[in-house]
């Protein structure tokens, strides 16, 4: 008996031993995993934004690219997130929604700037997408809703248009984890913070958007899609309060005008 | 880890080639089922259940055919359900995953050799040992 208690020890050890040992190595980098990681994702990317740019009509007027884009680099520049990584794109449309693609593409729609009262609110909102981004949460929710045998069929060309509708579907208008909401909440605070943005407006947008009437909220898909936003205005509220931000407005008051201005007529 | 010995007693051509087959067993059923780690057990089982009568070189070699397996498939298993969890749930490749999954790979590869030793040993009529699955064979095979 004893002997088959020794050797049996003996041979879990050996396994402990051997994993021990293939742990201190960097298989990763190794089979290149993360670099193939990166191509997939910038395939699936490419492969949503394309879909989404047939269905819908993107601004490119600079007056209102520019101010936008000057909110994310500000963020991005105080936050030392590479700028060149994120593209963003403003579509028209009513609806109040922004989300992000894989390989870094944020969608803004031009019913969220109408509806932001404050630059703050805009810079907010972009905060936390960028979060999800940095957070690699895209990848992580396709991942779970799609398959990644699926998504890498479809980076590699044999996926059919339904299953890129399919992703628009789920990146545009469904709920992420409520764990991985809260936690871009706190980093966008976090990334507000160091941009001397105020993130208290952005806890307003999130309360003013869940008091809204009934039936506007067919345009409100941000705040659908984004769940319990009395609760999270809250913990923004809490989680802020402990950080002293020097409130230093990217877009002139002029300027956040003229940005809203435009988007109207456009 | 194997240990080539002579057996209690010289075991027949008939007894040498069951006791081999339920190695070949194993093996064929590793190919058959290899994404499903409990197929080849199962099949061990089976041939385990038809012989649980037979002499007692047959019963000891399909017994430690049988053990043997066991730990791999707790190895596997752990495998198979991490890279399931990665193609369709929210797990991402990880250098834990790799370095699990390499290693269990040359647990298969060692285990694998072996049974082929095993297989052709056994059909000459030796006995083969193994470390650990041997002595465990020992214990829960009476003659």
């Amino acid at each position: 008996m004893n002997k088959v208690a020794y050797q049996g020890l003996a041979l879990v050890l050996l396994f402990a031993l051997l994993l021990f040992a293939s742990n201190q190595v960097d298989w990763m980098k190794l089979f290149k995993v993360a670099k193939a990681t990166e191509k997939t994702e910038e395939k699936i990317g490419e492969l949503i934004w394309e879909n989404i740019q047939f269905s819908e009509v993107e601004i490119k007027l600079d007056s209102i690219t520019n101010a936008v884009d000057s909110i994310v680099t500000r963020i991005c520049r105080n936050n030392k997130i590479d700028r060149s990584e994120l593209k963003l794109h403003v579509l028209h449309s009513p609806e109040i929604n922004a989300f992000a693609l894989p390989d870094g593409h944020i969608i803004v729609y031009s019913g969220l700037i109408e509806a932001s009262e404050n630059q703050e609110q805009l810079a907010g909102v972009l905060a936390h997408e960028i979060a999800h981004i940095q957070l690699n949460h895209i990848m992580k929710k396709l991942v779970k809703e799609v398959g990644l045998s699926v998504l890498v069929s479809m980076a590699a060309g044999s996926g059919g248009g339904e299953i890129i509708t399919q992703s628009v579907q789920i990146l545009s208008s469904t709920a992420f984890d409520r764990n991985l909401e809260e936690e871009a909440d706190l980093k966008a605070v976090d990334y507000l913070a160091k941009a001397n943005i105020d993130p208290e407006p952005f806890a307003n947008f999130l309360y003013n958007l869940s008091l809204e009437e009934p039936e506007m909220m067919k345009y409100f898909s941000w705040i659908s899609t984004h769940p319990d936003s009395e609760e999270r205005a809250e913990t923004i509220v809490t989680y802020s309060q402990n950080l002293k931000v020097k409130n230093r407005p990217v877009l002139s008051d002029e300027a956040w005008l003229a940005l809203q201005e435009k988007v109207k007529e456009y | 880890m194997i240990t080539l010995s002579r057996f209690l007693y010289e075991p027949g051509e008939h007894e040498a080639e069951k006791a081999s087959n339920s190695y070949l067993m194993s093996l064929v059923a590793v190919v058959a089922g290899l994404p499903l780690p409990i197929v080849n057990l199962f099949a061990t089982i089976i041939f385990y259940l038809g012989n649980r009568k037979g002499t007692y070189f047959v019963r000891w070699h399909c017994t430690q055919a049988l053990v043997s397996q066991i730990s791999l498939l707790m190895v596997n298993s752990y495998g198979f359900w991490w890279t399931i969890s990665i193609l369709f749930g929210s797990e991402t490749i990880s250098n834990n995953y790799i370095a699990y999954i390499l290693v269990a790979l040359v647990f298969n590869l060692g285990e694998f050799i072996a049974t082929i030793y095993t297989a052709i040993q056994t059909r000459k009529g030796l006995h083969v040992e193994w470390w650990f699955y041997g002595s465990l064979t020992d214990l829960l095979c009476k003659e």
